[in-house]
């Protein structure tokens, strides 16, 4: 079923959200094998500055999903598309905030989601990782 | 040809606490070959009430609800690929591998489990992906 799936790497087309590359990470912001795309997760960057925004975790939730928008729609996909999250917070009492943004971007059919808490890098408030199809 | 999406078992709660709608999460979804669980908590399947026991407990009531999840829609446990298993305090894993092991035959598929903080005091939450069929 799997076997000659070619496998790439997905980029953003704003590349002040190439994280990964712009902090020499080890990592890519996604690959696509097939039909399937794999995200990296993905913090509340500024797509304007590149720089962390680490303000309200309602704003850090809809940078963050904002940005993965970005990042299906360079990879041909779409929010639509998403078939499974993962959303990571800092602190377990921003969840009533993040489910209000988060409903905003997947507003019918929603993906399979698991959400929790735990501890994150650089301050960050939110990380967000998914799997989508290609369309 | 562009793979399947497709919403199996939309969310099992009609109301999240204090949200006029749905929680923003499906509970089954197929994209292409793979079925996407959410992550599951102890839930009663006749109330739909959530279950409050120890870990061991929890875990038994996910998995019974997990196995008849993906054998409504046409998988089984021996088709799970991976599974995620997060708990309240990574001192249960012992008692929720004593449970888990009865749950899937022989080889058991790829698993990660961490200690993390739960929403709504759930003592353990566990998603899996597994293939259709």
């Amino acid at each position: 079923m799997t076997e000659n799936l070619p496998r790439s790497v997905i980029e953003p087309k704003n590349p002040r959200l190439n994280v990964s590359r712009n902090a020499n990470l080890p990592h890519v912001p996604g690959i696509r094998v097939g039909p399937y795309i794999f995200l990296s997760g993905m913090g509340p960057i500024d797509p304007e500055t590149g720089e962390r925004n680490h303000g309200p975790i309602a704003e850090q939730v809809r940078t963050t999903l904002a940005n993965m928008q970005h990042m299906l729609e360079s990879a041909g996909s779409s929010l639509e598309r998403v078939v499974r999250v993962h959303v990571v917070l800092a602190d377990l009492a921003d969840m009533p905030d993040m489910e209000r943004v988060y409903r905003e971007f997947f507003p019918i059919d929603p993906p399979a989601r698991t959400a929790w808490s735990m501890q994150l890098r650089f301050g960050n408030g939110c990380e967000i990782e998914c799997v989508a199809l290609a369309t | 040809m562009s793979p399947r999406r497709e919403v199996i078992v939309a969310s099992p709660r009609p109301r999240d606490a204090g949200s006029s709608v749905g929680q923003p999460a499906s509970t089954l979804v197929r994209g292409g070959d793979f079925l996407f669980v959410s992550g599951l908590a102890a839930v009663d399947p006749h109330s739909g009430e959530r279950v409050r026991g120890t870990t061991a407990g929890e875990t038994r009531q996910i998995l019974a609800n997990l196995k008849q999840l993906l054998e409504a829609a046409g998988s089984s446990l021996d088709k799970v690929v991976k599974v995620n298993v997060l708990l309240h305090s990574m001192l249960e894993a012992p008692n929720m591998n004593e449970v888990y092991a009865r749950f899937f035959p022989e080889p058991p598929p790829a698993r990660t489990v961490c200690g993390a903080r739960l929403p709504d005091g759930a003592k353990v939450i566990i998603e899996c992906t597994a293939l259709i069929q």
